[in-house]
């Protein structure tokens, strides 16, 4: 694997998805949504302005785990498979590049593109905070926006997984949104059921809990806002008895990471015997 | 310099290729004929390593699967359907220059061999088929392989743009490049190829020798469907 290859290809996929009006629209949806929650969340708290830094945060958490997935399901859904079905990625594959350094750099193009988008959101707010309202843990906001970034590239790469598997636009769009409704929505009912069902312990609840990257962003973003382990609920009152806060969070960020390797190297497989004809 | 062994590609349970053997010498021009879906282009793919096949196939002694980035350094590959996004003319040639290892010069030489220099800066979309053809031409060239594989390469082109592009071939024709071919129109593969080797469903069914009428009656019998 040769790292100029891959950081030509990762560099062209960059610039084309900044290009695309997907970029502008998802940039300007999460700096919109990014404002708007930091006003709401003060509204609740009867004043006017923006919030501090601590509800800030808060209300970007549950942005963050609905709006991220969303968006980067869908763009690693049409990655490889849009140009399997325009077929230029055959001439990229005609050249002197393997299968590897175009899959590692169109990855690595993505996650650039979205940690862009992220930034711009989180990163405006963040200034306009700081310099408005000011106050609260800023340090929290900055975990918020680590863990933003761990969870594009865990949910990215499942993306790039469902892109590489169902190799056209219309498939891979289907699968994405079935797979963020499953990550964001349904998992937690699923749990929840199998758990009255099977009447399984704490540990397999959690062991189900790190099977899905939402439900790990969600507990790691909790514990960087409050200090209170109640707020985590019995999985992860379990995850904190059996690990401890910086274990668990330790653990978190490993599954997070684990998703994201795991789901890549299932991509690749596939896609080192795709046929493209 | 190009070697098929018993090419055998099976795609969504349909055999597309079937033992099929053939060979190119250096510098020569070879046209592989036949009717749609008779695996012409599947050749060319198991050529450039982007379909799992059986058998062999080497280009300058590398082997295209063990060996894919030597042998597709020798390659250049100009598709049917050619598709750049919405990249403009220059990045398109700059990145695949740059993957080739080309000079600067080089890749703003490659625009102008193909006459779009004054195009480079354009989107590649509002190129018409002729123009989009020859950058696929001028991406091709880069680095100056000593292979081309041209898949119907005139197909999309207009009676201007096919007659500029036969000029172009036999230019760079004469510069000792080896060709290969996949093409059903008799014209282009008369006057731009030595030999013929005619696929019908994924198989090898005749090889015409050096001659324009052999090769012309071999591209007839692949219009007509008759078996050679």
């Amino acid at each position: 694997m040769r790292p100029r290859a891959i950081t030509l290809v990762a560099a062209r996929e960059l610039r084309e998805a900044v290009r695309s009006r997907w970029f502008v629209l998802a940039a300007a949806c999460f700096l919109v949504l990014s404002l708007a929650l930091s006003l709401l969340g003060l509204a609740g708290a009867q004043r006017s302005g923006l919030a501090g830094f601590d509800r800030t945060t808060a209300s970007l958490l549950n942005l963050a785990l609905v709006f991220v997935p969303l968006v980067t399901l869908t763009l690693g859904g049409l990655s490889i498979a849009g140009e399997l079905e325009d077929e230029s990625l055959a001439l990229l594959l005609a050249q002197p590049v393997t299968r590897l350094e175009v899959f590692a750099g169109k990855y690595a193009g993505l996650l650039a593109a979205v940690a862009a988008a992220i930034a711009i959101g989180f990163g405006t707010t963040g200034l306009l905070v700081a310099t408005t309202a000011g106050g609260g843990d800023a340090r929290a906001f900055l975990a918020l926006t680590a863990l933003t970034l761990l969870l594009a590239a865990a949910t990215l790469a499942v993306g790039t997984l469902l892109s590489v598997a169902m190799r056209s636009r219309a498939r891979v769009v289907g699968a994405a949104f079935s797979a963020w409704l499953l990550l964001v929505y349904v998992s937690d009912l699923g749990t929840i059921g199998l758990t009255v069902a099977r009447n399984l312990a704490p540990g397999q609840v959690f062991v189900l809990a790190l099977l899905n990257p939402v439900q790990q962003a969600r507990v790691l973003g909790t514990l960087a806002l409050s200090d209170r382990v109640d707020v985590l609920g019995p999985v992860g009152l379990f995850g904190i008895d059996c690990f401890g806060a910086t274990g668990l969070v330790r653990v978190l960020v490993g599954a997070l990471i684990a998703t994201a390797l795991a789901s890549l190297a299932a991509g690749y497989s596939v896609f080192r015997k795709a046929a493209l004809s | 310099m190009i070697r098929a062994e018993r090419l055998g590609l099976e795609l969504g349970g349909r055999r597309i290729l079937d033992e099929v053997s053939f060979e190119v010498e250096r510098g020569e021009s070879v046209a592989l004929v036949g009717p749609n879906g008779s695996g012409k282009t599947s050749a060319l793919r198991c050529l450039l390593g982007l379909v799992p096949f059986t058998g062999r196939a080497t280009i300058g002694d590398h082997d295209v699967v063990k060996s894919p980035i030597a042998a597709r350094s020798l390659v250049g590959y100009v598709p049917q359907k050619v598709a750049f996004g919405d990249a403009r003319a220059r990045e398109v040639v700059a990145f695949v220059g740059r993957l080739r290892g080309v000079s600067r010069d080089g890749i703003a030489a490659a625009l102008a061999s193909v006459g779009l220099e004054r195009h480079a800066d354009a989107r590649v979309r509002t190129f018409s088929g002729g123009m989009q053809q020859r950058l696929a031409i001028a991406v091709a060239l880069l680095g100056s392989p000593p292979v081309l594989l041209l898949d119907e390469p005139s197909a999309s082109l207009d009676e201007a743009g096919r007659r500029d592009f036969f000029d172009l071939v036999q230019r760079l024709r004469r510069t000792g490049r080896t060709l290969v071919l996949a093409s059903h129109r008799r014209e282009e593969v008369d006057r731009l190829t030595d030999r013929a080797i005619r696929l019908d469903e994924g198989r090898v069914i005749a090889t015409a020798p050096a001659g324009r009428a052999r090769i012309a009656r071999v591209v007839r019998l692949s219009v007509a469907g008759e078996i050679a």
